[in-house]
Parts: structure tokens; C-alpha cells; sequence
């Protein structure tokens, strides 16, 4: 049997990663807007020692990992966690051949359009979309430069998605030592998109400032702006709190990087101004998370001698933070 | 037009050839630009019109400064724009300080665009450099091609200018700067 689902399209947001390129084409075939759908949500949630060294770790507190990056939107996402590499790829195939594409975990260093192929271990995510039995061929999409959409073996695939992702040299940073035990991901899709108007925008905005504003720090549980300011005042006094912090600025990042032009994008199709200088207020917090995400990974070696200057940028990007939650109240409240 | 010798300040190794394994790290993840698809060592280059200083070798093979705080100094003048050859390890910005003869200080926000590839400009950088592939430590990477960017600052007050404050903001990395002036 030979079967190459249609409607497959690349998608990338430049801060993004591999989690948020997968569902961006998922949410595509489903005849979603990426941006639409994981950019309207907005928010800081997470829960001390949960970071997984994996490419598409987010903290999810609030049902599944799409849920969780679209909270604005009747999505959500399942992992399966097949016993073996045959069922594993027994499974993705069934999905597959009943019309849904899917995503999988995958170690980088046995797939032959990988940077890191035969060289570095890594966690990462792509989208499966066809197959070919005959040919023991499998189709795979992945966006994260360099973009390969197109066919790779049943081989070579089975290879990555039942590797033990071990440490291999100095360079395997963050996201080796958990094996990725052939797991893979459906999305569910119960509504259709909202149409982007006004009231959809002003929901959005002054639903992200609420959870912002109204959940704080419980335990080890840290919510909103209470609990991201606790969050930055543990930039690493440590080094084994560098990789926590890394991985988890890299999903803030990337939200945030994705808000801003959901909120530009929107400024321009509704003719709304306010909301494209709103963008770009969000695009600044994101470029902070840039800088301090950078400056985590480079204190891995002088924790300490790096430590008042990564607090200094933690505490403007609070400030920053803060300055966009109030223009966003009060934009939202004149929509 | 003032071209800055920015041999003192090199702190950082985003350039090497091609022979393995690299010795450098442009990012965290050790990948650097190809020496042999960039111009020589010390030259003069010519980018859109303005010429800048293509860094030289630092002792430690360093060719461009990771922006940590840094005070540059810059030949006094009255300028209008500051040019940078410039890179990011993702897109980022932030306020540069420009210091004054007179102690005044003002502060200008530079942004670059991220170095990796497949990633368009963001803050409309012109293409300075695009190489035909990446190093990695171990490998040459063909189907990814890093770049360089020529960004540019405004002056906005048109007064003698001694020396530029730099953010510390690691992500972002200077392979050369010129300052242009009407004179």
C-alpha cells in the first residue's frame, strides 16, 4: 500500500522550534491558522524540576501540550507510548493510512537530513504524513532549517524514533539522556477557528492579562507575573539550574516571539494600530528572553561571575513585561 | 567615514576554516562561519556603499566581539549613522549608549537579525555576507547557509561622539563598525 496524505505545508515562526513547526503543520492540514491558533495565547506557568531535555518540551499545567499552547482555541493533542519499535511504527502507520497525519519523536542523529545526522544526539519532533510499503519508504515533514519535506526510509526512521538519545560528546547539550521510546502525538481538532474579529482579539487580550494578573506562585507551582518574577530570580546560581532554565526560556521565547506577531498580524487585517504597537511591545519582552536565554547557556562555565548581569536583564524584561500587561488591559478594554 | 579597529575587543571565535574539528563557537552549539567563503583577515570591505574594517585575528583566533558591556572606543566626530557588520543568535535588540564629548549620554536601540539559516531579516538589515554552508565541529553542513548582517543606528544628535557603550546582551555578536558623518 502507498499512501501521501495532500495538504501537508511547511511552517515556521523564527523563534519557535521543532514542537511549534510540527503542530503549525497539523494545525495546516486541519485548515488552521498557525498563527492564529498558537499565537493568541500568552502566559507563564510552570512547575519547578518538571523541564524534560527534550527540543519540544512546554510546561503544560492545563491539559494537553496543544491545549496548552492554544488555550484560545477547541485543540488538544494525545501522546502514545507504543512497547516497542513495531508497534510503534505499526501505529503511526494505521494513523496515517486512516487520513491523519501525526507527529513523532525523533533522535536527529539518525535522520539523514539532520545537521546532527550520524554526529550528535537530540530530541526532536517532526510530522509523518505518508508511507510507501512497498518501498519501505515514510514521509516526513520538518521545517527547522535545513527544511526537508519528502521521504526517508522505514529504516532510517524507526532508527531515530526507537534510539536511547545517549550522551555522545561534548556538544550533545540539553536535550540528550532521555530515550525517545518510538512516542508519537495525534492532534484533535473539536471546533472550528474562530474568525478573527474584534471580539475574538478583545477576549484574547484581556483573558491573557487576567492570567497574568490574577494566579500567582504556589509552591512549586509558579503562575503568571508572580510566579515568572520567581521565576527569573532563579536565573542560575548553580550550574546544574542553567539546562532548566535554557530550555524553559526557549518555550517562553518562542510564545512570546509568536504573540507578538499574532497581535501584529491581527493589528493589520482589522485595521487596529494600537494592536500592532501592541506587537511590538511584546516583541521586546521577547527579545529580552533572547538575550537572557542566550546568557544562561553561556554562564554554564561562570555561573556566578554572569549572575548580576542576568539578573539586571531579568529584571527589565519584568519591567518590560509589566509596561506591555497594562497597555494590553487597556487596549483590550477600549476594543 | 570612520572605520573602528575593533582588534582590542575580539572576544569571540565565529570564523574558522575548514578543517576538523573546528576550534571555535560562534553559538552555543560550536557552529561557526566558513573562513574560506568570508573575506581575508584585516581587509578593508566595501558593504552597500560604506567600508568596513573585516575583523582580524585575535590571539586566541577571536574575529568578533559578543556584545558583554563593552565600552568602544570610536574616532571623535560628529556623526549621523553607526554601520555594524552584526549577527544574532536569534533576533534580539537593545539600547547602545552613545557617549558624548561633553559626558552627555543617549541612547539608540540597535537590533539584529538571527545569523541561522532560512531566517529572513527582521528589522530590514541588509544581506552582508550569506555563506553556502555552515561548520559544525565535526562536519560541513551544505544545505545551511549562516549570515551576516549590515545593520545601522542613527545618531540623532549631531555632537562629537567619543565612544559607543555596547548592551551586555550575549546573543548579539560585531564583526566590524563604521561610523558615517556628512563631512
Amino acid at each position: 500500500m502507498r499512501l501521501v496524505l495532500s495538504g501537508i505545508r511547511s511552517w515556521r515562526h523564527d523563534l519557535t522550534h521543532c514542537l511549534h513547526t510540527t503542530f503549525g503543520v497539523l494545525l495546516g492540514f486541519h485548515g488552521l491558522d498557525p498563527l492564529h491558533v498558537l499565537g493568541s495565547g500568552w502566559g507563564f506557568a510552570y512547575r519547578m524540576g518538571d523541564v524534560r531535555r527534550e527540543e519540544y518540551y512546554f510546561p503544560c499545567l492545563d491539559g494537553s501540550l496543544l491545549a496548552s499552547l492554544a488555550p484560545h482555541h477547541q485543540v488538544a493533542s494525545r501522546w502514545h507510548q507504543p512497547s516497542d519499535a513495531i508497534q510503534g511504527w505499526a501505529q503511526v502507520r494505521a494513523a496515517v493510512a486512516a487520513g491523519q497525519p501525526v507527529a513523532v519523536a525523533a533522535d536527529n542523529f539518525h535522520l539523514p537530513f539532520r545537521p546532527a545526522f550520524g554526529d550528535v544526539h537530540t530530541n526532536h519532533l517532526m510530522t509523518v504524513y505518508g508511507f510507501d510499503d512497498e518501498a519501505a519508504l515514510v514521509w516526513v515533514a520538518d521545517p527547522v532549517p535545513p527544511a526537508f519535506n519528502g521521504p526517508i526510509t522505514v529504516g532510517e526512521l524507526t532508527a531515530a524514533r526507537d534510539s536511547g538519545n545517549p550522551i555522545r560528546h561534548d556538544r550533545d547539550m540539553f536535550f540528550t539522556a532521555n530515550p525517545i521510546a518510538n512516542r508519537w502525538i495525534t492532534v484533535e481538532v473539536a471546533a472550528a477557528q474562530p474568525a478573527l474579529d474584534v471580539g475574538f482579539v478583545r477576549e484574547v487580550l484581556l483573558a491573557n492579562v487576567s492570567g497574568f494578573l490574577d494566579r500567582g506562585e504556589s509552591g512549586q507551582t509558579l503562575r503568571g507575573l508572580e510566579g515568572l518574577r520567581q521565576f527569573l530570580s532563579l536565573v542560575p546560581d548553580e550550574p546544574e539550574r542553567v539546562d532548566e532554565i535554557f530550555i524553559v526560556a526557549g518555550a517562553i521565547l518562542a510564545i512570546t516571539g509568536l504573540h507578538a506577531d499574532f497581535l501584529a498580524d491581527a493589528g493589520r487585517r482589522l485595521g487596529l494600530v494600537s494592536l500592532v504597537e501592541l506587537g511590538r511591545m511584546v516583541d521586546r519582552v521577547a527579545h529580552h528572553w533572547t538575550a537572557l536565554r542566550i546568557g544562561v547557556a553561556n554562564a554554564r562555565s561562570t555561573p556566578l561571575a554572569d549572575l548580576p548581569l542576568l539578573r539586571e536583564r531579568g529584571r527589565r524584561l519584568l519591567a518590560d513585561q509589566e509596561a506591555v500587561l497594562d497597555s494590553m488591559a487597556r487596549v483590550g478594554g477600549r476594543l | 567615514m570612520s572605520p573602528v579597529n575593533l582588534e582590542g575587543y575580539l572576544n569571540n571565535v565565529g570564523i574558522t576554516p575548514s578543517r576538523w574539528p573546528t576550534e571555535g563557537g560562534f553559538n552555543i552549539w560550536s557552529n561557526t562561519f566558513p573562513a574560506e567563503e568570508l573575506p581575508a583577515r584585516g581587509s578593508i570591505v566595501d558593504v552597500g556603499g560604506v567600508a568596513f574594517i573585516f575583523p582580524a585575528m585575535g590571539p586566541g583566533g577571536e574575529d568578533n566581539l559578543r556584545c558583554r558591556g563593552q565600552r568602544l572606543n570610536v574616532p571623535v566626530g560628529e556623526y549621523d549613522w553607526i554601520y555594524l557588520l552584526a549577527a544574532a543568535e536569534r533576533r534580539t535588540e537593545d539600547a547602545i549608549a552613545l557617549l558624548y564629548t561633553d559626558s552627555t549620554v543617549r541612547r539608540q536601540w540597535l537590533r539584529v537579525s538571527d545569523f541561522w539559516p532560512e531566517t529572513p531579516a527582521r528589522f530590514g538589515e541588509v544581506e552582508a555576507y550569506r555563506c553556502s554552508r555552515m561548520l559544525y565541529p565535526r562536519h560541513s553542513q551544505a544545505n545551511m547557509a549562516p549570515v551576516i548582517w549590515r545593520c545601522r543606528v542613527p545618531v540623532s544628535v549631531g555632537e562629537p561622539v567619543e565612544a559607543i557603550g555596547l548592551p551586555d546582551n550575549p546573543a548579539i555578536h560585531i564583526f566590524a563598525v563604521t561610523l558615517v558623518g556628512q563631512s
